[in-house]
């Protein structure tokens, strides 16, 4: 019976081919591209997707997954194969490529003199010195040639980018990285909304799926706003936000869309801005007779009008509208505001205003007649807040497959053998070269070289007066 | 197959082939001096309109020497186009200059300046083939359809727009200047493996089933807005805000164009029948069904050019029904990019076809050696791919800085990555598989159009975060 290779060794060679690897990404491929055309469940609204599927079908595709492809249990398997696969790849072939590198082959020997496909063979007189001659032309182009002595010959040795030849496996690793900050923010990453007003604080972010989250910090917004370029369409939406630790402020910053603010690995966006439908404070002239007296109201609190009166808001309503006799909030902008303000006076009853400042007119039996002057809206801001730990390793990955691809694309490994040898003409200069990229290239320049050490071995011979040195010219 | 019916090319007498020449020197002085004249009386002579507009003559004046030699095979019309097309680029890169210094930014916001810095590309990339590959005829695809995307843009509303908080952000520039680039290289790629195609002797008859092939497929995918009673659904258009009509977030009302679909069905068998015919032959194993295929061909491409008149006429400035909402709602062609672009597609990849037919074996001589052509498609794929990486990444840092997360599975970043993935394919079964030649040509073909798909399709097609273009 013929030596069979162990189960284990058959298992390892198919994960760690090539074609598994292809076979992997044309898998993973038709399955994200099917995730984009079948409707997904988070993204999705519930009565989109029953509108979309007739049920049979929705339950069809809930049941494969089809409906949350991304987060399907075989989805995340084929990652974790496709992860597999580049392990095994690279640990089945980095050693050869290591050995490359750690114990490069310096001297050809015969029979890899006989076979390298770009070599060339000069006749020469002096075998040493034309050596000497090559490792000086390799050393003017830029190379750093060693020499080799070995069975008493001594041939030179010089290469260029030896560390490119490891750069599929760091685009690899690379590939690797990435995927692990996937897993890791799979795992631990988490996200959330908060919604503050100005002067509000928070420690805790709104629950999400039921889960309350407390925050190891409080976090306060002191301001917030709009600003809009000239035909009114928005230009920033700005909020001021303060860090509070054990009582001291640590951190302060004004953030804006596209610029987080980020402390404790916890990350605070910009993401909506809105009105409340609360008014901050109110800036009226109050004319009683001939008197006219500016007051600003605050919510909460009352404003003297004269000696004993006071005034009060009892009621604000940004947007109203009036139907079968009653009032109601259209909405929550300014658009159409109404102020019910009530005068208070120890001596006398009580007395209200109704006031439409859009329309300037004032309804009630108050005496005092308002005027409207100015309002400040109060506004919550919009924080997207999200946690993710695996970012890091993320980032670190495109940066390293950046290093892998310049290395893997533009960085050519080179090698060069220079050996006297005895020809059946005589002494002989064997030249070869090897470079795995971009071949027709390094043909022409190998060529160059080869006419470098011509011209020199020809002023070497010029030197010592004897004529130049017949070439054998091996193709 | 081809050989026996092409005629033997007499290369025409050096005065007849001056005419053309001349006429279109004449052309480009004529249309220069005329816009010179009309623009001088407002005073501001270089700004970005007017100088897009000398490109587009320039531009014009390559094509029709391009076309000319499509149609006569002389070489000269060759070199002027080359230098119509460098004279045009310099006016284009002005134009680019001035948008991006009044608006403070490079021109990525929208889609007239997404097509402006497209038809730059373009022209650069029409020179960097004449001048670094030697591939002198690259021009009579993309002058053409450069001249096509700058009239295309005159229908878009083109004022420079302050951008909305989410696109204020460097690596957004980023972001979209290296998708340009990325998508600039693999255009290139797909090129040269079409190139390559021609030169590895691929028969005629196959390019023909292929062009066939893909025209059906644009027309099908216009079709998916066929409505009941061979209407054609396209997105209604407010012309006054120059933008579209939406009945709610995200969602467009849309308007019926009756009896269009039943026009672009008509197409759409018309286009579908040589594929068709092809087919059948072979299932058949006829041999001369090649002439009636092309004549096929020729009916398909002027009932394409009648299908596009019928849609600009209809769609231009007119008001349709809404299966949506009550009442009449307007149209333009601003509203329908997508659409106009497959037809223009359409007939370009047909005329392309044709010139094929025609003039096989002039671009036999003038383009590369297959071999030759096989290598440069690797080596710009080998460009193409790090810049694909490099826009992946400065998107999600981009996303990540915007919205929280570098990776939403959102439809287009999907896509990018399953592009990506297709690149990767092929490179590794060039690099460890030792795949060569066609196989590796059929791959840089199927890269492209999943580009094609990444950058148009899921915009038409599949909704998203990725609203902005």
């Amino acid at each position: 019976m013929a030596v069979q290779t162990s189960f284990g060794n058959r298992v390892f060679r198919t994960l760690a081919s090539v074609k598994t690897g292809i076979i992997l990404l044309i898998i993973l491929g038709v399955v994200a591209a099917a995730g984009t055309v079948i409707l997904q469940r988070p993204v999705t609204d519930a009565d989109q997707m029953t509108r979309a599927y007739a049920p049979p079908t929705l339950r069809w595709l809930d049941a494969t997954g089809l409906t949350d492809v991304y987060h399907a249990w075989w989805f995340v398997l084929l990652m974790a194969m496709l992860g597999v696969s580049i392990i095994f790849a690279s640990v089945d072939r980095f050693p050869k490529a290591w050995r490359m590198v750690a114990h490069p082959y310096r001297r050809p020997e015969p029979h890899f003199r006989a076979v390298l496909p770009m070599q060339r063979t000069l006749a020469v007189d002096h075998a040493a010195n034309a050596v000497g001659v090559a490792e000086t032309v390799l050393r003017k182009a830029g190379l750093r040639p060693q020499r080799v002595t070995g069975n008493g010959e001594t041939s030179i040795y010089a290469e260029k980018n030896r560390f490119s030849v490891l750069a599929v496996y760091v685009v690899h690793a690379s590939l690797l990285l990435i995927l692990a900050g996937g897993i890791v923010d799979a795992i631990w990453s988490y996200k959330g909304y908060l919604m503050l007003t100005p002067g509000q604080s928070t420690a805790k972010l709104e629950p999400q799926n039921g889960v309350e989250r407390p925050l190891p910090f409080t976090l306060r917004c002191d301001g917030t706003g709009q600003e809009n370029y000239p035909d009114g369409t928005p230009r920033k939406w700005w909020s001021k936000l303060t860090v509070i630790e054990d009582g001291r402020e640590t951190l302060k910053k004004e953030i804006v869309v596209n610029d987080p603010l980020v402390t404790h690995g916890i990350r605070f966006y910009q993401s909506g801005y809105g009105q409340t439908g609360e008014v901050e404070s109110v800036v009226l002239n109050a004319k009683l007779g001939a008197e006219t007296r500016q007051i600003t109201l605050v919510p909460g609190t009352r404003a003297q009008l004269d000696g004993e009166t006071t005034v009060r808001i009892a009621e604000f309503i940004p947007d109203y509208v009036t139907r079968d006799g009653q009032i109601y909030m259209r909405s929550k902008d300014p658009v159409n505001p109404a102020i019910r303000l009530e005068i208070s006076n120890p001596a006398k009853a009580k007395s209200e205003a109704w006031l439409f400042p859009a329309v300037q007119q004032q309804q009630g039996d108050a005496t005092y007649k308002f005027e409207f002057v100015d309002m400040q809206m109060a506004a919550y801001t919009g924080l997207q807040v999200s946690h993710e730990p695996g970012q890091w390793a993320v980032w670190a990955g495109c940066i390293l497959m950046a290093i892998g691809m310049v290395m893997a694309f533009y960085l050519v490994h080179q090698r060069f053998w220079v050996m006297a040898i005895e020809s059946k003409n005589g002494p002989a200069l064997w030249i070869g070269t090897v470079a795995d990229k971009n071949r027709e290239h390094f043909q022409e320049s190998f060529t160059k070289l080869i006419d470098d050490i011509r011209v020199e071995l020809g002023k070497e011979n010029e030197k010592r007066r004897v004529p130049a040195g017949k070439q054998l010219v091996r193709a | 197959m081809s050989r026996a019916t092409a005629k033997i090319e007499q290369h025409p007498a050096a005065s007849s082939s001056n005419g053309l020449l001349v006429a279109v020197g004449l052309g480009i002085a004529f249309l220069t001096f005329v816009a010179f004249l009309s623009v001088v009386k407002q005073g501001n002579l270089f700004n970005e309109s007017n100088l897009l507009y000398l490109s587009l003559i320039f531009y014009g004046g390559a094509s029709a020497l391009y076309i000319g030699f499509g149609v006569t095979g002389v070489d000269r019309y060759v070199k002027f186009a080359s230098i119509a097309t460098t004279i045009g680029f310099v006016a284009n890169t002005l134009a680019v200059g001035h948008r991006w210094y009044i608006a403070g930014r490079p021109p990525f916001a929208n889609i007239y300046e997404m097509l402006l810095s497209f038809v730059w590309t373009l022209a650069a990339l029409t020179l960097l083939a004449e001048r670094k590959y030697k591939v002198k005829v690259i021009g009579t695809v993309t002058m053409p359809l450069a001249v096509t995307s700058v009239i295309l843009m005159q229908l878009l509303p083109s004022t420079v727009r302050p951008l909305v908080p989410a696109l204020q952000s460097t690596w957004l520039q980023i972001h979209v200047t290296l998708a340009m680039l990325a998508y600039a290289a693999c255009a290139l790629s797909f090129a040269l493996a079409m190139m390559f195609l021609i030169q590895d002797k691929m028969k005629t008859e196959t390019f023909l089933a292929s062009t066939s092939g893909l025209v059906t497929m644009v027309y099908l995918g216009i079709l998916t807005r066929f409505e009941k009673w061979g209407g054609l659904s396209v997105v209604a258009w407010d012309a006054q805000h120059k933008e579209e009509i939406s009945i709610s977030k995200g969602v467009k009302l849309m308007v019926t164009i009756p009896d269009l679909g039943w026009v672009f069905l008509l197409v759409l068998l018309a286009s579908a029948a040589p594929l068709g015919i092809y087919a059948w032959a072979k299932w058949r194993k006829q041999e001369n069904f090649f002439t009636v295929a092309n004549r096929a061909v020729f009916i398909s491409i002027v009932l394409q050019i009648i299908a596009l008149g019928a849609f600009v006429l209809r769609a231009r400035n007119a008001a349709y029904t809404s299966l949506d909402a009550e009442g009449f709602y307007p149209t333009a062609l601003a509203a329908s990019p997508f659409i106009l672009c497959g037809l223009i597609t359409g007939i370009f990849a047909s005329l392309l076809y044709l010139m094929l037919y025609w003039r096989r074996s002039d671009l036999e001589r003038l383009l590369p050696t297959a071999d030759g052509l096989d290598r440069i498609t690797y080596k710009t794929i080998g460009i193409a791919f790090p810049l694909l990486t490099a826009m992946i990444a400065a998107g999600a840092y981009w996303a990540n800085r915007t919205w929280g997360s570098y990776w939403s599975w959102d439809p287009k970043e999907t896509w990018a990555a399953i592009t990506w993935l297709v690149y990767a394919g092929y490179l590794h079964m060039r690099i460890t598989r030792g795949w060569r030649g066609r196989r590796a040509a059929y791959f840089a073909i199927l890269g492209f159009v999943v580009v094609m798909f990444t950058f148009f399709g899921v915009t038409y097609l599949l909704p998203g975060l990725h609203a902005y273009s």
